[in-house]
């Protein structure tokens, strides 16, 4: 208990000049009817009381990024941030996504200089969800609205005040080294009021299904006649992949300013449920249908993710409940296969 | 809509039946309340999961072409006013034949837009809702609120002047007549005063937010060439980046290309996670087409669609 701490909620602009001294910061910011991740500078900016329509990745993963310019034949690759990233509002179920995207672009058998070089000295501060919201479900991913799994500090928000806790020695290191930073020291009441938030938090949730099996069903289910009837729905957009914090998959182009010896060479996101994703220069495609495609990704999350790094590549965020213009819901999808396994 | 729903399950049982049709394309509840889920019938003990509500959003004419297989029979598809006039442009444009399918027409009252009603309830789960006269009543776990339908309805539905498909074979329960003349829209008359930089800007603002997901594309019942010109490869017209030259190329030629085509049914805007206002861009091509060639999409399928016709008296001082 003792390490934990209180800050004052109306004191965090001190909190965040204690980051930027150190860090370019990134939170959840609230613009254009949407919140996004985004660079901030003042703690006016940050919007923590809700979760972000978009996941975290792309500040560590981004959308589109350039690995290389050339001009006249010569190339030059991009420097890396002068400073390290620091993610504050981050919620429980994007900081543990950076944990299995650093299992492919860090830490495995693969160093991805791109990710490395931005998250390698990254601190993450998580805030805990207070009011999980419809769709979400990281209670079946053995996660919960207030886990720290990849949070180097966590915070609970307890009305006028954080509760601010180190998780790691990266985070201890940095508040105990932040002086400038008005901490106080919780009462029983902040704790007792810590706990209720919690407690009400983890009530709020849908009940957890155990999916611990669906490793073990899916690797008999290759030729389900249930990949038919959610390809029959499945409108093939990337929706559900450009909004999951783990899907990680990309492409890569060349692009030539007409008339120039100049130009760029950019990894983007891309998506196994696009027709052209596995499309070979010969012209043939392996995937060429959806019921193919559909099944590449839940397999690739559900199956070959537990099979490589032996955990499921979800963290149940709930965006893809969300946001699938068709309703096609991955929890239904996890069920269906459960029950007929 | 309960009566409907009866009415529905009870004719869609029929047709199965009878063999009138092979399959229908209808909605089913989704994983909550305020979700439906297209679904596929074929046997008639299925019926009973068919719904009808305003959260059936999804325009399934786009299924049509998946669906209708040589030789298997009419496929019948549940259709609001919208899905109807996305049929009948797939007739006038030669993409599925009139006799091939079996329009079962229903009344629309205008469908929910999703992201709407979650701004409502702050995103909660939302475990049964209401339809109180103009009021809808969502209620959760620890919470009921009281909301103005009209608030909480897809903008296209707003605006909306065909509840009813203009062409169907059976109707559960009466159709409605079409409105004499557009419901008024503020929003769309603001956005017309706007001078054309401003236009710009405003779509600068909200193409800025794309991630290229297709989302709107796949969703589009108009949307179905087999390659989109975005996803060729060779040569590869466009750039892949969500650099806004990009997003705005995309968008642009979209809607050139489902100009005198798009029925404003809304299902792009909807499917759309990051709320882009692509219904503003729609609408206005729809009404340049209207006051140019006097072609309204989705109304006849004997009618030649605008951008299949020429005629001399056509007006094109626009062409420089």
């Amino acid at each position: 208990m003792s390490d934990i701490l209180k800050l004052d909620k109306k004191r965090l602009d001190k909190f965040v000049a204690a980051l930027l001294s150190e860090y370019r910061l990134f939170g959840p910011v609230e613009a254009n009817g949407l919140t996004r991740f985004a660079e901030v500078e003042s703690a006016d900016a940050l919007k923590l009381d809700s979760n972000t329509d978009e996941s975290a990745k792309g500040i560590f993963f981004p959308q589109v990024e350039t690995i290389l310019t050339y001009e006249n034949g010569k190339t030059e690759t991009p420097s890396g941030p002068d400073k390290p990233i620091a993610v504050l509002g981050i919620r429980p179920c994007d900081a543990r996504s950076l944990l299995m995207l650093d299992k492919v672009f860090g830490t495995g058998k693969y160093n991805d200089s791109c990710w490395t070089r931005r998250y390698e000295n990254a601190l993450i501060i998580s805030v805990g969800c207070n009011t999980p919201r419809a769709g979400c479900f990281c209670n079946w991913l053995d996660l919960g609205p207030f886990s720290k799994q990849g949070s180097d500090i966590a915070l609970t928000d307890i009305g006028d005040a954080l509760l601010v806790e180190s998780c790691s020695e990266k985070g201890r290191g940095f508040l105990e080294s932040s002086d400038e930073i008005p901490f106080r020291k919780p009462t029983d009441d902040d704790l007792s009021k810590a706990a209720g938030v919690r407690e009400h938090a983890e009530s709020s949730m849908e009940d957890k299904v155990d999916i611990s099996s669906i490793k073990a069903v899916l690797d008999k289910s290759w030729d389900s006649s249930l990949w038919d009837e959610l390809a029959g729905k499945c409108l093939s957009c990337a929706v559900c992949a450009y909004l999951c914090p783990t899907c990680h998959c990309f492409d890569i182009q060349d692009e030539k300013m007409p008339g120039t010896s100049r130009g760029r060479r950019i990894r983007i996101w891309d998506t196994c449920m696009a027709p052209q994703f596995t499309k070979e220069a010969s012209g043939h495609n392996p995937r060429p249908t959806g019921k193919k495609r559909i099944r590449q990704r839940v397999m690739h999350k559900f199956n070959y993710f537990v099979d490589v790094f032996g955990e499921i590549a979800c963290v149940g965020c709930g965006r893809c409940v969300r946001s699938c213009p068709v309703n096609l819901d991955i929890r239904y999808v996890i069920k269906r296969f459960m029950d007929a396994g | 809509m309960a009566d409907v729903e009866q009415v529905l399950r009870e004719t869609v049982r029929k047709l199965l039946q009878e063999q009138k049709v092979c399959r229908v394309i209808g909605y089913a509840r989704g994983s909550s309340a305020l979700r439906s889920t297209p679904v596929f019938i074929e046997d008639e003990k299925d019926a009973d999961s068919l719904v009808f509500d305003i959260t059936c959003g999804n325009n399934l004419t786009q299924y049509l072409k998946k669906c209708g297989k040589a030789g298997d029979g009419r496929v019948g598809i549940v259709a609001k006013g919208c899905d109807g006039r996305a049929v009948v442009q797939y007739i006038a444009e030669g993409q599925v034949k009139r006799e091939g399918i079996l329009i079962i027409g229903i009344p629309c009252e205008g469908v929910l837009d999703h992201r709407k009603a979650c701004d409502k309830t702050q995103g909660r789960e939302v475990s049964e809702y209401r339809i109180e006269g103009e009021k809808v009543v969502l209620k959760g776990k620890d919470f009921e609120v009281s909301l103005d339908k009209f608030d909480v309805l897809s903008d296209s539905c707003r605006r909306c002047r065909y509840p009813s498909p203009p062409v169907h074979d059976v109707f559960i329960t009466e159709p409605k007549e079409a409105a004499s003349q557009e419901p008024e829209c503020k929003e769309f008359d603001e956005f017309e005063k706007l001078d054309a930089s401003e236009r710009w800007a405003f779509f600068e603002n909200e193409f800025s937010k794309c991630i290229r997901c297709y989302a709107c594309r796949n969703a589009c019942p108009m949307c179905y060439c087999e390659e989109c010109f975005v996803d060729q490869s060779n040569p590869q017209w466009f750039g892949k980046s969500t650099d806004l030259s990009d997003t705005m190329i995309f968008h642009i030629v979209r809607v050139l290309h489902t100009a005198g085509r798009c029925v404003d049914c809304g299902a792009c805007e909807r499917a759309c996670p990051l709320g882009i206002n692509l219904g503003l861009l729609n609408k206005k091509v729809e009404k340049e087409i209207q006051e140019r060639f006097g072609y309204t999409s989705g109304l006849d399928p004997d009618e030649t669609p605008a951008m299949a016709a020429f005629d001399e008296e056509d007006k094109q001082e626009f062409i420089l």
